[in-house]
């Protein structure tokens, strides 16, 4: 732990009042001259630096991530992305960012939790807009198959202002985005794995000058009936899983973006998700033959255009539809509702060193549910935004943002966030790291945010208990940290972060048997804190004809309700139910010639599975690799054989209380690409 | 900047020594007497215990079963434990089995698989048990059974099919008396044959009998869950010779559960909003005054000293504990913590 003991000052420090932390650190910010100047910097990644550079990618995009500034991003690269075509959310971001995710079994429903949060706190957007399931207010993360997107990234901490309701620990952020690279590529793949795992994808690409089209597809379906044991009188008894198999799963996901004109891209994205599978119950439980359909169908159609000041407006309209049919022996729960959302903004550079997006957005539910009574309900939300990035020096960058949402019960509270990040040395860096546009040096990184989570339909509408008055949870919090780039070699950086959070979560809903005849009703009633500690460190580059990664990463998380009301019986002062205090990462990945090599370890301390902090499942680790050979085929074509194995250790546990989780389990893929 | 690595991988390895928090317990049931404690554990993760406590000793043992049979999982929802003799026959809903454990000790003596969604349990004597058991899902449900249990072999020997959701039974002048919760029956069985004798109509809803002392039959009634019916609740009482001829006390409002007798059967205890309330066996209306202002989740009575027992759940994801109270009530004398969802006790 030694290496953490500079931080933990700091994070005393924020224990006591971040608030006041944050505050110095922006007066030392602003002292003049402080730091070192080098003669020679890299290229700075700004809006204004940018500007150079339109004429290639005249209207690309400005991401909202440029208005996060101080906070903590976790991005999965497209290379360990392509690794997990045939999978889903789920798998990659346990395994490949060390995110815990409470799972009930393979292809079943598996949610996010950041920073100690619980699943209806990560914000889910693909291409801009929010995904979360208007009735559950989250996402199952084995709903999202990695082929319909080609980034991945999650954002660390309370960021509404930027996305909206839900980002509260964070918000896990999908893209597609247009490959402008002329000509035509394409792939096709096909996979076969252990207890019935069959499966298969492709992807073509296509772009011209004026128009880039991209086509994604992939099939899965998995028997699961992989051998577990349980411990009975007798000993320990062998079983075969029942009634988990993933009886298939779909995803079509076509786009297109079209440059209109010298100055505007039009795009069109849709995803569309298929997914039949049984439901696993707990190894206690006999007799169930539960089944769930879950069809999600999302349109986005977009326009950008770049003024000939420098600004870009956007508009974007997008239409989705989520269907859920559930049914055990003759009990059935369908539910379906359409969204329509509409979001428009404007960005201005504002003289060379800040940028200002000012935006609205709409959105409109209609849900037929049956947990809600016969009838259509329909609910509408809006919200405004402002984002404001303001770089006064090279070596400082600052944001401040704000979102007002309107909710039907009310406003939502007003969402501030303010970030800072200062680079307190920078080292004259070769022009070969220079050249990758990596910042090197020490940078020290704060921010502050207030944050917001809409009640969902649920809470508002299911009968009985539905309580229309819910207010918005409301959050806030902080963090600070450092980040420190070095270049160790000439094709080598080394990428150490280290960060300090702390945040509260007001209004907490939870469901109580309050309600009319002791019906359970969402109510308003808890506080919860959540504090704690990431460290990670990477290194990547390469030596000779290997290309290398490496990256160990470590999260202490103490997360405690802190106050609650009579009636909630769950006690104060205990580490949430499903929060790992800590959690390892270690991921590598080689490349060499056509040969692939890829490897990762995730640790998860014991995790309570109550309230009362008495039953827990074991610490476990996990281990996964992969190995991959291409071999290039006449005529601009290759074949690539992909093995790759999950819980390589054999580890017998439990992914979530009286579900044991798989054995080790192998798939076998082969992919032939044309590019 | 390799050290530096390194150091930081001792420190991931040093976290995969990191302990588990404490699962160890006491190995063994405090002596007798005793109390079995059910507590339902949270659905779906097959955490349904029994505790022990030891009256004279004070001490508790969490969980008798995993704890004396090799960390074994009880099952997912314990709903009824009932004592024949030295064994222990334990209704595991969800898990759709009857675990036999020998008392006090509570090894295990036998599963007895083949009854899906059982509820409660009575014997006529010691070798023949009876299990109440659903049929079909919520709003779906079908006519339930009544499981004839060879107690000497703990196999299911015969069923008898009765009205949806048949619940707690009682086993009175050679009868099983079946109340059949999502309709307005009772279920009257001939012990002797295993046939269904007659059926009586009640209010709706009836989920409990008892017998009283002058073989009077007491309902309790209260609407099934999403229906509405008049009276919403009621108490009803019919001899065993003459059950047309009904006394009916309704209740204002839906609710009123755990109906119990005193072991000299005179005295009729049960829960409504949120208190328990306690009336003879003589009464002709329903008590107006609380008996203990307590929201029982389990009650019952010590045979052997008239002691009371009461549960309380904390709901479905904290541990829930129970009171022990001297006879007629009044302060309690102890207060233990068990796990999730007690909803009754048995006694050893």
């Amino acid at each position: 732990m030694s290496v953490f003991n500079p931080l933990l000052g700091a994070f005393s420090c924020a224990r006591r009042g971040l608030a006041g932390c944050a505050l110095a650190l922006g007066l030392l910010a602003c002292l003049p001259g402080h730091g070192q100047a080098p003669a020679a910097r890299p290229p700075r990644d700004t809006l204004a630096g940018r500007r150079h550079r339109l004429p290639e990618a005249r209207v690309r995009a400005v991401r909202p991530e440029r208005f996060a500034v101080g906070s903590q991003r976790l991005e999965v690269d497209s290379a360990a992305l392509a690794q997990y075509r045939g999978g889903t959310a789920a798998d990659v971001l346990g395994a490949r960012l060390g995110l815990y995710i409470k799972n009930y079994g393979p292809g079943q429903l598996a949610t996010l939790s950041l920073r100690g949060t619980s699943a209806q706190h990560t914000a889910v957007l693909w291409n801009g807009l929010n995904i979360a399931l208007p009735t559950l207010g989250q996402n199952d993360l084995a709903l999202l198959p990695i082929s319909g997107n080609t980034q991945l990234s999650v954002q660390l901490g309370p960021a509404a202002a930027l996305y909206g309701s839900g980002a509260v620990g964070g918000a896990l952020v999908l893209r597609t985005e247009p490959d402008w690279r002329p000509g035509l590529r394409g792939s096709v793949q096909a996979d076969l794995g252990s207890f019935g795992l069959r499966g298969g994808s492709l992807e073509a690409r296509a772009a011209t000058a004026a128009v880039a089209v991209r086509v994604a597809a992939s099939y899965r379906q998995a028997q699961n009936d992989y051998p577990y044991l349980l411990r009975e009188p007798a000993g320990l008894v062998r079983y075969t899983m029942r009634n988990a198999a993933l009886r298939h799963q779909w995803s079509i996901s076509p786009d297109v973006a079209w440059r209109v004109g010298a100055a505007g891209e039009l795009t069109a994205a849709v995803w569309l998700t298929d997914t039949d599978r049984e439901i696993q119950q707990g190894t206690g439980v006999a007799g169930s033959n539960a089944r769930e359909i879950d069809q999600s169908r999302r349109l986005v159609l977009g326009y950008r255009q770049v003024t000939p000041r420098g600004g870009q407006w956007q508009v974007r309209g997008a239409w989705f539809e989520d269907i859920i049919n559930y049914s055990d022996q003759g009990a059935v729960s369908n539910s379906r509702v359409r969204t329509t959302q509409s979001q428009a903004e404007y960005t201005a550079p504002l003289g060379a060193r800040a940028s200002l997006r000012l935006g609205v957005e709409a959105q409109h539910f209609v849900a037929v549910v049956d947990g809600y009574g016969p009838d259509a309900i329909a609910e509408n939300r809006a919200a405004a935004f402002g984002l404001l990035r303001y770089d006064p020096r090279p070596g400082l960058r600052l944001s401040a943002n704000v979102r007002q949402a309107a909710l039907p019960a009310g406003l939502a509270p007003l969402t501030p966030t303010l970030g800072a990040e200062w680079d307190l040395h920078r080292p004259a860096a070769p022009d070969s790291v220079a050249a990758a546009a990596d910042r090197l040096g020490l940078t020290l990184k704060a921010s502050v945010a207030r944050t917001y989570r809409a009640p969902t339909l649920n809470e508002r509408y299911w009968r009985p208990g539905g309580n229309p008055d819910l207010l918005a949870e409301s959050g806030h919090g902080y963090e600070a940290g450092l980040r420190h780039r070095v270049a160790p070699g000439a094709r080598l950086v080394l990428e150490t972060e280290l960060t300090a959070f702390y945040q509260l979560v007001d209004n907490w809903v939870q469901w109580l048997p309050l309600g009319v005849g002791g019906a359970y009703s969402p109510r308003n009633l808890r506080q919860v804190r959540s504090q704690g500690l990431e460290a990670s460190t990477a290194l990547r580059g390469h030596l000779g004809r290997h290309r290398a990664a490496a990256r160990v990463a470590y999260s202490y998380t103490q997360t405690q309700k802190t106050q609650g009301v009579a009636a909630d019986a769950d006690p104060v002062g205990v580490q949430l139910a499903f929060v790992p205090l800590h959690r390892a990462n270690f991921t590598t990945d080689h490349a060499w010639r056509g040969w692939l090599g890829s490897a990762t370890y995730t640790f998860m301390s014991y995790v309570y599975t109550d309230a009362s902090a008495s039953g827990f499942l074991p610490a476990v680790g996990l281990l996964s690799a992969t190995l991959g050979r291409t071999v290039a085929l006449p005529g601009r074509t290759s074949l690539t054989l992909l093995l790759q194995s999950t819980n390589l250790l054999d580890r017998r546990y439990d992914s979530y209380p009286a579900r044991p989780a798989p054995p080790r389990a192998y798939t076998v893929s082969l992919r032939f690409s044309y590019h | 900047m390799k050290k530096y690595l390194l150091t930081l991988l001792a420190g991931a390895a040093a976290l995969a020594s990191c302990s588990s928090p404490n699962d160890e317990f006491g190995p063994l049931v405090p002596a007798a007497p005793g109390v079995y404690v059910l507590s339902e554990g949270q659905f779906g993760q097959g955490g349904g215990t029994v505790s022990a406590y030891g009256i004279n000793s004070k001490t508790t043992l969490i969980d008798a079963f995993g704890s004396v049979n090799k960390s074994a999982a009880l099952g997912d929802v314990v709903q009824d434990m009932g004592v024949v003799n030295n064994r222990g026959y334990i209704c595991v809903n969800a898990s759709n089995k009857v675990e036999v454990v020998s008392v006090p000790d509570f090894t295990s003596v036998a599963t007895i698989r083949n009854i899906r969604q059982p509820r409660y349990f009575a014997a006529a004597s010691a070798t023949r048990g009876y299990v109440t058991a659903w049929r079909g899902p919520y709003t779906n449900y079908a006519p339930g059974k009544v499981m004839v249990l060879d107690l000497t072999t703990n196999t299911v020997i015969d069923s008898i099919t009765v009205g949806r959701c048949p619940e707690q039974l009682v086993v009175a002048n050679g009868n099983l008396y079946v109340p059949n919760s999502y309709d307005n029956t009772v279920s009257v069985i001939d012990a002797s044959t295993n046939k269904v004798t007659s059926t009586v109509t009640v209010a709706a809803g009836p989920t409990s009998v008892v017998a009283d002392q002058a073989n009077n039959l007491w309902v309790l009634c209260s609407q099934p869950y999403g229906t509405t019916s008049t009276p919403p609740a009621a108490l009803v009482r019919f001899a065993p010779g003459s059950t047309t001829a009904q006394l009916t006390l309704p209740f204002a409002s839906s609710g009123p559960s755990q109906l119990r007798i005193s072991p000299d059967k005179t005295q009729l205890y049960y829960s409504y909003n949120g208190a328990e309330y306690k009336m003879s066996t003589t009464a002709t209306a329903l008590p107006t005054t609380i008996f203990m202002r307590r929201n029982f989740n389990g009650f019952a009575i010590d045979p052997r000293d008239n002691s009371i027992y009461g549960a309380v759940s904390t709901g479905y994801t904290t541990n829930g504990y129970f009171l022990h109270y001297p006879a007629g009530g009044g302060k309690a004398l102890d207060s233990v913590t068990v796990r999730v969802g007690p909803n009754g006790f048995a006694f050893y």
